[in-house]
C-alpha cells in the first residue's frame, strides 16, 4: 500500500513538473527561452543585506543621530536609501572576522570606494541586480548578455573554456543547461568589484555559480551561489526575482557612464581658466 | 601596375581558371544557414583585420591589386613589425630625450596582406568615388579643424581628448557604422535573438543592438554608435542607421580619419558569403560633410581566437597623466 502511495505520489509531482514545464516557452534546441529585457525590482544593489531606509548611503556622525555625508548632503530625499529584505537566503553575509571589519571600511567609505561611483565595470553577480535592464541574446550557438550599465557585456561560453587565462571585471564565463535550468559558472574575477553600494566585496578567488531559472513568460528565478574562502567562512546564496521587460520598456537604452564621471575623476586636473 | 605583372602563359591561365572553378560555383551554391527561429545566420566571431585601409594609398591606381603588388605589400609589413620589434638591441636602453615609443607589435593586430574579395586583392575599402578617397566637403571639415587638430594635443579637458583615449567607444570608427579596421582589436562577434542582431565591437566592448524592423527612437535621443534599424533583404541584413551622437563626429584613428555628422544616414549590408566569410558594404549619405555618398565594402572573416574583456575606463592612468603632467609643466 506504501509503495502505490509513492508510486502515485511520484506520478503526480512529475505530472505537475511537466505541466508547468509545458507552458514554458522554448528557445533554441528545446531550451526555456530566456530571450528578452530583464531587471530585478528590488534594493540589492543598495544593500545585499536586510536593511531598513536610512538617509544616505554614506553617514557621518551627527548632533542626535548620524546625518548624510557633507559630499551628498545636497541630493536630500534623492540621495537616501529605500528599506529591503534580505537577498541572501540565509539572512547574512558569512564573512570571515577580518573580511567583516573590511566590509565596515568599506560602508564607511563608499564615496571613495565603490567601482560603481567611478562607473567602473560591476563584475558578477552585481550586474544582474543594479537597476538598470539587461538584455539576453540566446541563440542555438550562443548566450550573451548586454547589460545596461556602463555598456557592459558578457559572453557566456557553452563549451568549457578551461581556466581562464586573464583576470577581468566580468570574470570568465560557461554556461550549460541542467534540464530547464540555465547555470552559469564564472570566476578569474579580478577582486575589484563589489557586491551593492553597501561595502559588501570578494576578492579574486571568488566564483559563482548562477541558476536562471524561466517560471513563466514574465518572470525567472535567480540564483548565485558565492564561493570565495579569502573572504566568506563558507559558500552562500542569494536568490530574487527577474521580471520581463515587454513594449516600448522592452528596449534596452545606453547608460555609458564613463563620460559621466570624468568631472569626478579628472577634474582635479583641468587646466585653469 | 601594367608593367609589373608577371606573364602568365596561356596553359598556366587555363589551370588557374580550373582550380577556382570549384570556388566560384561553391560561392553562388553556398546555402546559408538559418537560425533556430529562420533568420540567415550570421553568429560568430569574426575580424576585418587587414593591411587594406579605408582610402586608397597614392601608391596605387585601382581599386585592385596584382598578387605581385600585393605579396610586396605583405612583405613590407612584416619589415616593418621585425623593425618595430627590433627597436632596442638586447640590453639597449633609449637615449635621454629619445621616444621612448608607444606600442610594440605584440599589442597590434593590423592583419598580415591585403584583404581580398572575388579573389581580388583590394587597394582600398572604399569602392566608390573610384579614386578610392573621400569625397570631402571641406566646408564642412573646415569647421571641425580646429576641434581636430586639438584632439591629440591639447591637454586641458578631458572631454577634448579623442573618444577612443576616453573609453568611451574605441579609436576611430571600429564600432561604427561604418565598421572600420583600426590598428588592433578588430573582433566582432554576431548573436542573433527574435527580432534582434547584436554585434559586440571588441573596442570598446559596445553591444550595438540592431532592431529589426522597428521604428527609430526620437531624434533627440542620440546614441553611441547612432541609431540602428535592420530587415532582411533575403539574406542580406540591411541596417541603417541615423541620430548619430554629436560627440562622435570626428572619428579618428592611425588608419583613417572620417566625419559623420548628427545628420547622416548609413546603410550596411551584412551578406554571408560561405562558412567562413560575410561580406559587409555600406554607403554614407552625409551632405554636410561630403559632396557626395561614399561607399565601401570588405569582408568579415571568421575567427577561431577568443574576445578578452576591452576594460578601458578602468585602467585609464593615461588621460590623468596627460593633464596631470600639463599641469606640472605649467606650474615649471
Amino acid at each position: 500500500m506504501r509503495y502505490s502511495h509513492a508510486i502515485l505520489f511520484i506520478w503526480l509531482v512529475g505530472a505537475c513538473i511537466n505541466g508547468i514545464s509545458e507552458e514554458l516557452p522554448r528557445g533554441p534546441n528545446g531550451n526555456p527561452d530566456l530571450n528578452g529585457v530583464w531587471q530585478v525590482l528590488n534594493t540589492a544593489n543598495y544593500d545585499l543585506e536586510a536593511h531598513p531606509a536610512r538617509a544616505a548611503m554614506q553617514l557621518v556622525e551627527g548632533p542626535v543621530v548620524p546625518i548624510p555625508h557633507p559630499d551628498i548632503l545636497a541630493l536630500g530625499a534623492v540621495g537616501s536609501v529605500p528599506a529591503g529584505l534580505s537577498a541572501v537566503v540565509d539572512g547574512e553575509i558569512p564573512y570571515s572576522k577580518k573580511a567583516l571589519k573590511i566590509r565596515e571600511e568599506n560602508k564607511n567609505n563608499w564615496l571613495d570606494r565603490d567601482p560603481e561611483i567611478k562607473c567602473y565595470l560591476p563584475g558578477v553577480p552585481r550586474a544582474t541586480y543594479m537597476p538598470y535592464p539587461f538584455q539576453i541574446f540566446q541563440s542555438e550557438s550562443a548566450f550573451f548578455i548586454a547589460y545596461e550599465y556602463a555598456g557592459a557585456t558578457r559572453n557566456i561560453y557553452l563549451e568549457d573554456p578551461g581556466e581562464p587565462p586573464v583576470d577581468s571585471w566580468m570574470g570568465q564565463s560557461w554556461g550549460y543547461w541542467e534540464e530547464d535550468v540555465f547555470v552559469v559558472e564564472t570566476k578569474g574575477f579580478n577582486g575589484q568589484t563589489w557586491l551593492d553600494r553597501s561595502g559588501n566585496f570578494h576578492s579574486d578567488q571568488l566564483k559563482v555559480t548562477e541558476k536562471y531559472i524561466l517560471l513563466n513568460n514574465h518572470t525567472m528565478q535567480y540564483e548565485a551561489i558565492l564561493e570565495d574562502t579569502e573572504v566568506f567562512t563558507r559558500p552562500w546564496k542569494i536568490q530574487m526575482m527577474l521580471y520581463k521587460r515587454i513594449g516600448k520598456d522592452a528596449e534596452l537604452q545606453q547608460f555609458k557612464c564613463v563620460e559621466f564621471v570624468e568631472e569626478l575623476v579628472y577634474g582635479k586636473w583641468r587646466a585653469k581658466d | 601596375m601594367e608593367n609589373g605583372e608577371p606573364k602568365i602563359n596561356s596553359m598556366k591561365l587555363l589551370l588557374i581558371i580550373f582550380l577556382s572553378l570549384p570556388l566560384v560555383l561553391l560561392a553562388e551554391d553556398y546555402e546559408v544557414p538559418k537560425t533556430w527561429f529562420g533568420d540567415p545566420d550570421l553568429q560568430g566571431t569574426w575580424t576585418n583585420a587587414s593591411l587594406t585601409t579605408l582610402e586608397r594609398p597614392d601608391e596605387y591606381k585601382t581599386l585592385i591589386v596584382s598578387d605581385r603588388d600585393a605579396l610586396i605589400a605583405k612583405r613590407m609589413t612584416k619589415q616593418f613589425v621585425d623593425a618595430q620589434d627590433n627597436y632596442l638591441e638586447p640590453g639597449e636602453t633609449p637615449k635621454a630625450g629619445a621616444d621612448v615609443g608607444g606600442y610594440n607589435t605584440a599589442w597590434m593586430d593590423f592583419g598580415t596582406e591585403l584583404f581580398k574579395i572575388d579573389g581580388k586583392y583590394r587597394s582600398s575599402i572604399i569602392t566608390y568615388p573610384e579614386d578610392g578617397k573621400l569625397p570631402r566637403r571641406w566646408i564642412g571639415w573646415g569647421k571641425e579643424a580646429i576641434a581636430i587638430a586639438r584632439m591629440f594635443r591639447q591637454a586641458d579637458h578631458p572631454e577634448l581628448r579623442s573618444l577612443g583615449e576616453r573609453c568611451i567607444v574605441g579609436f576611430g570608427s571600429s564600432g561604427g557604422p561604418p565598421m572600420l579596421n583600426v590598428l588592433y582589436n578588430n573582433n566582432y562577434q554576431i548573436v542573433q535573438s527574435p527580432g534582434y542582431v547584436m554585434i559586440m565591437v571588441e573596442m570598446n566592448h559596445d553591444a550595438r543592438i540592431i532592431r529589426l524592423d522597428s521604428e527609430y527612437n526620437p531624434d533627440n535621443m542620440r546614441r553611441w554608435l547612432g541609431d540602428s534599424i535592420g530587415y532582411w533583404e533575403g539574406n542580406t541584413l540591411v541596417v541603417k542607421t541615423k541620430n548619430h551622437h554629436p560627440q562622435q563626429k570626428f572619428r579618428a584613428a592611425i588608419r583613417h580619419q572620417i566625419l559623420i555628422t548628427e545628420e547622416a544616414t548609413i546603410t550596411e549590408r551584412f551578406t554571408r558569403v560561405g562558412n567562413n566569410e560575410i561580406l559587409y558594404q555600406f554607403e554614407v549619405n552625409d551632405d554636410e560633410a561630403y559632396k557626395d555618398i561614399w561607399k565601401g565594402e570588405m569582408p568579415l572573416r571568421a575567427s577561431d581566437e577568443k574576445i578578452y574583456e576591452y576594460a578601458c575606463h578602468e585602467g585609464n592612468y593615461a588621460m590623468a597623466n596627460i593633464l596631470a603632467g600639463a599641469r606640472a609643466e605649467e606650474e615649471n
